[in-house]
């Protein structure tokens, strides 16, 4: 029996060893370049990291990021002038880009529809639509001097809060020694990405005998409330956007707001519309689009959904620019 | 570690302990359903005993076998069976113009496993009617023996004269049998998370739209379906018998590598061992066997099929999916050849198959693989219809995966792990037998990284045949 103890746990360790390098070689964890607060209280990440973002269990998808100095996932610095003409994109993961390689981002693809043209990315994963505001506020200076801005709106996940709060905690956490370990650890960082070691952090978290909700293949639709529960959700929304606009302001004359009508309430829209506040929608470009805008395995946008982004961003400025 | 170190000197001790396992296992599903085992257990301990005391009064002891097979198949025809025959004489009659309302049918569960320990207990009884066996006075080891957690749900479905006397007897802990016990394990879980989950959405995907899809894709379907249900199902058995040994206990094989088979009566002898066994011994031997006229035994074959078809479950598709096993196993009982390939196995003394054998293994895998049309379609038109829609939409397209995964994963998967099956094809309780160390612990990597790159907690992971 102690023979048999003895060899089995060798063996687990051996396995994982080899189980460890093949992770390494062929580069199945992904990687998630660190983040912090910055003395303005925006979160964003640590400039000057390069590295692989992986997604899916078998590769199914494999790009690189940089991050500029200035935090964000670009292939250039942001470096706005008064005699330029710079194009800001703000929004969450869907901007960020870590599921394209960053030199071939939406920026850069608006760019090139767009000559003299510079777009700087500020994408965020999980950033809202008040932090968007928030940090339009914080680096006034810089976007003063930015001619268009262009907010990522997405109606179900952006209007949980009115004002921003930098999550001090969730940074803390982060930097601590299980998560330092699980960064380290590829194979952690890789099981935790494919979602194998959820059953253990359950467990860990006394939540193993919780009823789970069945992942299925499921997409970002969101379950269709009651239309009486639907109400109010869209109320507290239409709330939480009138007050961060309140705290943070909103310069209508170079500000617009990207979303999908299909999936924004008939409500925001309606406000949108008589407060004069601008709106992108991409909903008919995506409709008309004869090939899939998303990722196998995640709903980003795919290359062919980010060029259809950048055409509409493109056909905005310069539609804009005629009227003007 | 209680099992071997707090209870290691006293037996009754570990079999108490394997039935609150057991029970505990079984009744976290619904522990309403313990009672069905917990009747099954006294009754058949009991029958037992009094079958022995009459063995000399002949027709005493089969009154009391056929209380036993009468409970028994009165439970599994109760809990499987009941609906499916109201249902199946209402729609006799309306064929014939009587127009009746199907007010009988029940909301019934089936519980899981049923038709496995009915049978395993209703072997006791018949070993004991047939002087294989003597009853036990031990009522904790005879509900250890049907009650035992690692097969209670989905097999093997185990002889008393087999299981019974590992639980009565005293175990020690031996090496050997605890690794073997934990390669076969892992390589259950292989088979089960790797091939069989991951061929599980195509499959659905295509048995689900078969009328949208040509035939190039239908084929995949069933392709797929046959590794599917393999995978589970000897997954399935592999991590049982692994679990088992880690007790001291061998339960018998289930699968020798039946996609190797060079004809049916050789699939038959590879696939579900225990299933087909039980049926010789209790069902067809009882009936004559072959050893009656020619006539008579091409019934009792027929029989055998039919009533192993049914035993799956409570639709036509499964007794359909019997008779074409018999239509394709009678004409190589005729002709003599249907204990041919008993005892050895493809390429049993080369490295290579042969031509002839690889045409024969082939040929096997596509009558084989087209029953399963039957087994795996929700009724027998849908089966029909599937068939219908390859003839007719004879066409090929490439097929998309319903995650937009790619295709080419899969195949290769499939080809390595078919490969591999025929590396270790004459040995399916050692699947790792390989001379260097180095080796072992290079595949016991191999086997833990592929099931991380075909992980997918998207996946329904129920066993197929739990609902049996």
């Amino acid at each position: 029996m102690k023979k048999f103890i003895l060899k089995t746990v060798l063996y687990i360790v051996l396995i994982l060893l080899i189980v460890e390098v093949i992770v390494r070689l062929f580069h199945l964890y992904t990687e998630d370049p660190p983040r912090f607060i910055d003395e303005y209280g925006v979160e964003k990440r640590v400039p000057g990291h390069k590295g692989y973002a992986v997604t899916g269990n078998r590769n199914q998808n494999y790009s690189r990021f940089s991050i500029n100095e200035a935090g964000y996932n670009s292939h250039r610095e942001f470096l706005p002038t008064a005699d330029k003409f710079e194009v800001a994109i703000i929004g969450d993961s869907f901007i960020q880009g870590f599921h394209q390689d960053f030199d071939d981002s939406i920026g850069k693809k608006t760019e090139a529809l767009l000559p003299n043209t510079e777009v700087y990315e500020y994408g965020y994963d999980g950033s809202d639509f008040a932090s968007h505001l928030y940090l339009i506020q914080a680096y006034k200076e810089d976007f003063d001097l930015i001619d268009e801005i262009i907010i990522y709106f997405n109606y179900d996940v952006h209007l949980e809060r009115g004002e921003y709060e930098p999550n001090y905690d969730r940074i803390k956490m982060l930097k601590s020694t299980p998560f330092k370990i699980r960064d380290n650890i590829k194979i952690l960082a890789y099981g935790s990405k494919i979602g194998v070691l959820e059953p253990l952090k359950r467990m860990i978290t006394g939540k193993a005998f919780e009823e789970t909700k069945p992942k299925g293949y499921q997409t970002n639709e969101i379950e269709k409330e009651d239309d009486e529960a639907q109400k109010q959700i869209d109320l507290q929304r239409l709330a939480n956007f009138k007050r961060a606009i309140n705290l943070y302001g909103f310069d209508k004359n170079k500000t617009a707001l990207m979303l999908d009508s299909r999936k924004t309430s008939k409500m925001l829209l309606n406000y949108l519309g008589e407060s004069g506040i601008t709106y992108i929608d991409y909903a008919n470009d995506f409709k008309q689009s004869k090939k899939s805008t998303t990722l196998i395995y995640d709903w980003h946008w795919n290359n062919h959904g980010r060029s259809v982004i950048a055409k509409t961003i493109a056909d905005y400025i310069e539609k804009k620019d005629k009227n003007n | 570690m209680l099992y071997w170190f707090v209870f290691k000197k006293n037996l009754k001790y570990q079999n108490l302990l394997v039935i609150i396992a057991s029970y505990i296992f079984y009744g976290w599903w619904d522990w309403r359903f313990l009672f069905l085992i917990i009747f099954s257990t006294l009754l058949d301990f009991y029958v037992g005993q009094q079958i022995f005391k009459n063995l000399d009064e002949k027709k005493k002891a089969k009154y009391w076998l056929w209380l036993s097979v009468a409970c028994n198949v009165g439970l599994l025809g109760f809990f499987k069976y009941y609906n499916f025959f109201i249902d199946s004489f209402v729609d006799m009659f309306s064929a014939f113009g009587y127009e009746m309302k199907s007010t009988w049918t029940l909301r019934i569960i089936l519980p899981v496993g049923i038709s496995f320990y009915t049978f395993q207990t209703m072997s006791y009884s018949f070993d004991i009617y047939y002087k294989k066996l003597k009853p036990t006075k031990d009522v904790v080891s005879f509900a250890a023996f049907v009650a035992f957690f690692p097969q209670l749900v989905a097999g093997p479905i185990e002889r008393a004269s087999n299981l019974l006397s590992q639980i009565t007897n005293t175990r020690t802990f031996k090496y050997e049998q605890a690794t073997s016990g934990l390669k076969l394990i892992l390589w259950g879980f292989f088979k089960k998370l790797v091939i069989a989950d991951s061929l599980a959405p195509i499959v659905d995907d295509i048995f689900a739209n078969y009328g949208t899809y040509p035939a190039s894709t239908l084929i995949l379907g069933v392709v797929l379906f046959s590794f599917q249900v393999y995978g589970d199902f000897s997954g399935y058995t592999d991590i049982a018998i692994g679990t088992a040994k880690l007790f001291g206990i061998e339960l018998m094989s289930n699968f020798k590598f039946p996609n190797f088979s060079r004809n049916v009566a050789e699939y038959w002898q590879r696939w579900h061992i225990s299933l087909s066994t039980w049926f010789r011994h209790y069902l067809y031997i009882p009936m004559g066997g072959s050893r009656v006229s020619k006539l008579k035994s091409v019934r009792n074959i027929a029989v055998i099929f039919l009533v192993s078809g049914l035993w799956h479950g409570a639709n036509w598709t499964f007794v359909f999916w019997g008779a074409i096993h018999a239509l394709l196993y009678i004409p190589i009982f005729l002709m003599g050849r249907n204990r041919l390939y008993a005892d050895n196995v493809i390429a049993e003394n080369s490295w290579l198959p042969s031509i002839k054998e690889i045409g024969q293994v082939l040929l096997t895998f596509i009558l084989v693989t087209f029953s399963r049309i039957f087994f795996r379609s929700p009724s027998i038109s849908d089966a029909f219809n599937y068939i219908n829609q390859i003839t007719t939409n004879f066409a090929y397209e490439a097929y998309v995966h319903p995650m937009g995964y790619r295709m080419l994963d899969f195949y290769v998967l499939l080809g390595i792990f078919t490969l591999y099956e025929y590396l270790i094809r004459k040995d399916e309780r050692s699947p790792f037998k390989f001379k260097y160390a180095a080796v072992r612990l290079f595949l016991y990597a191999l086997v833990i990284i592929s099931i991380l790159l075909f992980y997918d907690d998207g996946v329904n992971r129920s066993f197929i045949y739990f609902q049996f």
